[in-house]
């Protein structure tokens, strides 16, 4: 395959970017997008240039690493899919291809295609986690949790903390990522004690990145890869609301 | 977010205000419509009808409710509308929609344009009929004329249309979007409050526009402006 890319350049954080025009040539449809990336970069560092700066990692779908903003879609145009994981096949030769980074105040661009994600490690770490001394791993069933409920928190607990969410937001919201994250605490006997505590300080956490709100139109379930659905935007405002009741406020 | 105040300007509190008062201003648009529709049994229902609203002394308070109300719903949306852009400051080249089970359509991304428009609506509107023409029959104010009289002039009525349909558009998106910014969501109903939402704002777009368009046919013969 040939393809067409349009790729952004950009030398620094502070640096103007743009969109430059590669050719990819003698592309495997079998090929991931990655894998096609690190054929141009090839190409250009045999030519003495600078090789595109990405982000990839496990390159199967689970670390969150790989953020790409594929024809204007980030992780592209499968669903349910992290670009690592996007084929060539899912392109026709001759394409024309434009890759952009995360785009958000919150995610400064780092180099090229590379974004600072930080701003979700704070969030986590201003809630995202449970303080209490569990112990070792107990019995199974020792703890009763309900199936249905399980199976909703494991749903959130997919999360992979990619923040394609928010290069999906039309305001750049982290929404559905904190909600993913509470969802998965909240729901689980665990998460139970610090619950409120946890929704107030990370929306103030998010807030203070500089993340947009949220209209509601749910561009981020349509490009999440692990398909985390709004309703648990829902279930972060309910957590909310009980918070601010049990906190007097 | 420590002060009470706070909590509501958080990116979640802020989506609860606008939610709640959207959510309000949805159900007056529902009374103004079924007031409105006595249109149709003739002067005297609807001049008697208006009546009993203009000398009820609660309706003031109602009304000052109503502005307050509105007044807090444009607030915070333009407020959030400009802290969203500020979320972005670079701009993709390209951006597609990303398709289902986004909920995403042209009336969810031009909210702040419809309810702009509708502000700019509303102020022309209430300077038309509240503060229009006090005519009298029988000792209680003629609305039903001074409707008349106003629908008579086509270029009003296109104006009422348009308006109409930009209301249709922001609820089209803004009734279920309250739900879900208050935190109503569920697995069974959920779905259902989508499709009712938009059958709700199509029939209020739709009731608003068929009167103002029986009242010009009805009327634009024998009333000159
Ligand atoms: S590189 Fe790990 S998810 Fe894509």
């Amino acid at each position: 395959m040939r393809l067409h890319l349009k790729i952004w350049r950009q030398a620094g954080p502070d640096a103007a970017g743009r969109l430059v025009d590669y050719v990819a040539d003698r592309i495997s449809p079998d090929m991931s997008f990655l894998e096609m990336l690190d054929v141009v970069n090839e190409a250009l560092i045999r030519n003495g240039e600078d090789a595109i700066a990405f982000d990839s990692d496990c390159r199967e779908g689970i670390c969150g690493m790989c953020s790409l903003v594929v024809n204007g879609v980030p992780h592209g145009p499968d669903r349910g899919t992290t670009v690592c994981q996007l084929h060539m096949r899912r392109f026709k030769d001759g394409d024309t291809i434009t890759v952009e980074p995360w785009r958000a105040k919150a995610f400064p661009v780092m180099k090229d295609l590379v974004v600072d994600r930080s701003a979700f490690d704070r969030i986590i770490a201003a809630g995202g986690y449970i303080s209490v001394n569990v112990g070792g791993a107990p019995d199974g069933n020792a703890i009763p949790v309900p199936k249905e409920i399980a199976d909703v928190a494991m749903d959130s607990a997919a999360c992979i903390g990619c923040g394609a969410c928010v290069a999906a937001c039309k305001n750049a919201s982290a929404h559905l990522f904190m909600s993913a994250k509470i969802s998965q605490l909240a729901l689980l006997p665990q998460g139970r004690a610090e619950r409120y505590r946890r929704v107030l300080s990370m929306i103030d956490q998010a807030d203070a990145e500089g993340f947009g709100s949220c209209s509601n139109e749910g561009e981020c379930e349509a490009v999440c890869p692990k398909e985390i659905p709004i309703s648990n935007i829902a279930r972060m405002t309910r957590e909310y609301v009980k918070a601010l009741w049990a906190a007097g406020r | 977010m420590s002060s009470r105040t706070g909590v509501f300007s958080s990116s979640v509190g802020t989506k609860i205000v606008i939610g709640l008062t959207g959510m309000a201003l949805v159900l007056y648009l529902v009374v103004h419509i079924a007031g409105n529709a006595l249109v149709f049994f003739g002067p005297t229902v609807f001049n008697q009808y208006s009546h009993l609203l203009l000398s009820n002394p609660l309706v003031p308070l109602i009304e000052i409710g109503l502005v307050i109300i509105f007044a807090l719903h444009l607030y915070k949306t333009v407020r959030m509308f400009i802290a969203n852009q500020q979320a972005r400051p670079v701009a993709y080249v390209r951006k597609k929609y990303a398709g289902a089970p986004s909920r995403k359509t042209v009336a969810s991304s031009t909210m702040i344009v419809s309810g702009l428009w509708l502000l700019m609506f509303v102020v022309i509107h209430v300077t038309q009929f509240k503060y229009g023409a006090e005519y009298e029959v029988d000792g209680v104010r003629d609305l039903y004329r001074l409707e008349m009289e106003n629908f008579a002039n086509p270029l009003l009525v296109g104006f009422y249309v348009v308006s109409m349909l930009v209301v249709g558009s922001h609820l089209w998106h803004g009734i279920a979007s309250a739900f879900q910014s208050i935190g109503a969501d569920h697995p069974r109903w959920t779905p259902r409050l989508l499709a009712a939402s938009k059958i709700l704002a199509v029939a209020i777009a739709a009731g608003f526009v068929v009167i103002a368009v029986w009242a010009y046919v009805h009327q634009a013969g024998r009333v000159r402006p």
